[in-house]
């Protein structure tokens, strides 16, 4: 009896049973088939690597453009739902009981709005920037992206966070974006991070 | 296929701020080892090439989530892997999955194949998931459990997929004179 392929592959990753290993040993036959799969394994690593026929960066940036359009499109509901938000607390304003923070609250979403709108006109997603640039918008991009995480988290029940929890995180979210605008748009060193 | 791709930090990071030609680079980088990898385990070439479309697709929108735990390389063919797999397991679904040669109903292997067939050929006439498993593990690298967890399916059957893929290929290649 003879090695199984099962048994082979088993020599192969150094972990053949006591028969297994006895028996190669022994036996030639067995011995030149592990050799055929060592040759095998080393041919197939050799092939020599195949590339696409057709360039598919085109489809893809074109892909890439599309979607920021989109979500260009789906920021500026947004900062007309958040202009909406701000009307109403205006108006709701003197019946709720936290009206200091709730006008800065208000003002915070407003400005978080403005700056994304201005963001926007600025086009970052259309322009080259230097890799330290790049470094900084990724890591306030990031620190946006958690507070948004934390805003969609509380969602609609915004009565989970205390009222001037809440103000903290859209200031934070204004002073982020803040730093993003200046980041795309006076660069680095007007930042301060 | 051994796989050194190193990428410069600064360009991830251009990358990951969304800068289009950054985008290009990495693109312009990997573009051959992942349609290499989805064409070795994919048998048609047009699916290879809409993996590697799908792929860098996810890499654009999930690139930001990467945080240079690992390679960037192993980040990228991890996707193109699932990618590929994913439409294998679609084939499978609707029962499309080719035949190997040799079990195709009337069509045994020494009747069929030329006398000599080379090593791509026969890596070619292996069912997708055979290939998948061969490429995987013994070009990519994968363990056994790595290949189980993309595949969903246990470690015996990633090790008895290689098992019967080797026994395929040593036929297939066991002719007169042909190499192993």
């Amino acid at each position: 009896m003879h090695c199984t392929m099962d048994d082979l592959l088993a020599l192969r990753a150094n972990e053949g049973s006591a028969w297994a290993r006895r028996h190669l040993d022994e036996c030639p036959a067995c011995q030149t088939e592990l050799e055929a799969l060592y040759q095998r394994v080393a041919r197939l690593k050799a092939l020599p690597p195949l590339g696409p026929a057709r360039d598919r960066w085109p489809a893809i940036r074109d892909a890439i453009v599309a979607e920021r359009r989109r979500r260009v499109r789906r920021w500026s509901g947004v900062g007309l739902a958040a202009a909406a938000a701000v009307a109403g607390l205006i108006v709701l304003a003197p019946f709720r009981p936290r009206q200091v923070d709730a006008a800065e609250l208000a003002r915070a979403k407003q400005q978080s709005a403005t700056l994304e709108e201005e963001l926007q006109r600025y086009d970052p997603t259309g322009r080259v920037m230097s890799g330290r640039s790049a470094a900084l918008v990724a890591e306030l991009e990031d620190r946006i992206a958690v507070i948004d995480g934390e805003l969609a988290r509380v969602g609609g029940s915004e009565a989970q966070l205390r009222h001037d929890e809440l103000v903290k995180l859209w200031q934070d979210r204004v002073t982020l974006m803040q730093q993003l605008v200046d980041a795309h748009v006076t660069r680095v060193s007007y930042v301060g991070l | 296929m051994t796989i050194s791709l190193a990428v410069p930090d600064i360009l991830v990071a251009r990358a990951r701020a969304g800068d289009l030609e950054a985008l290009e680079a990495l693109y312009r980088a990997f573009e051959t080892p992942v349609y290499n990898l989805a064409r070795r385990m994919l048998r048609h070439p047009e699916e290879a090439e809409d993996v590697l479309q799908e792929t860098f697709l996810e890499v654009v929108k999930s690139i930001r989530s990467y945080r240079g735990e690992g390679p960037l390389w192993a980040w990228i063919r991890k996707i193109a892997a699932s990618k590929a797999l994913m439409r294998i397991r679609r084939e499978q679904l609707r029962g499309v999955e080719l035949l190997d040669e040799e079990t195709a109903p009337g069509s045994p292997v020494h009747k069929s194949l030329p006398a000599r067939i080379d090593l791509e050929r026969a890596l070619e006439r292996l069912t997708e998931t055979s290939r998948s498993v061969v490429w995987l593990h013994d070009v990519e690298g994968y363990t056994h459990e790595e290949i189980a967890e993309l595949m969903g399916k246990t470690v015996s059957f990633s090790k008895s997929q290689l098992a019967r893929a080797h026994a395929r290929l040593r036929r297939m290649l066991e002719t007169e004179g042909a190499a192993p």
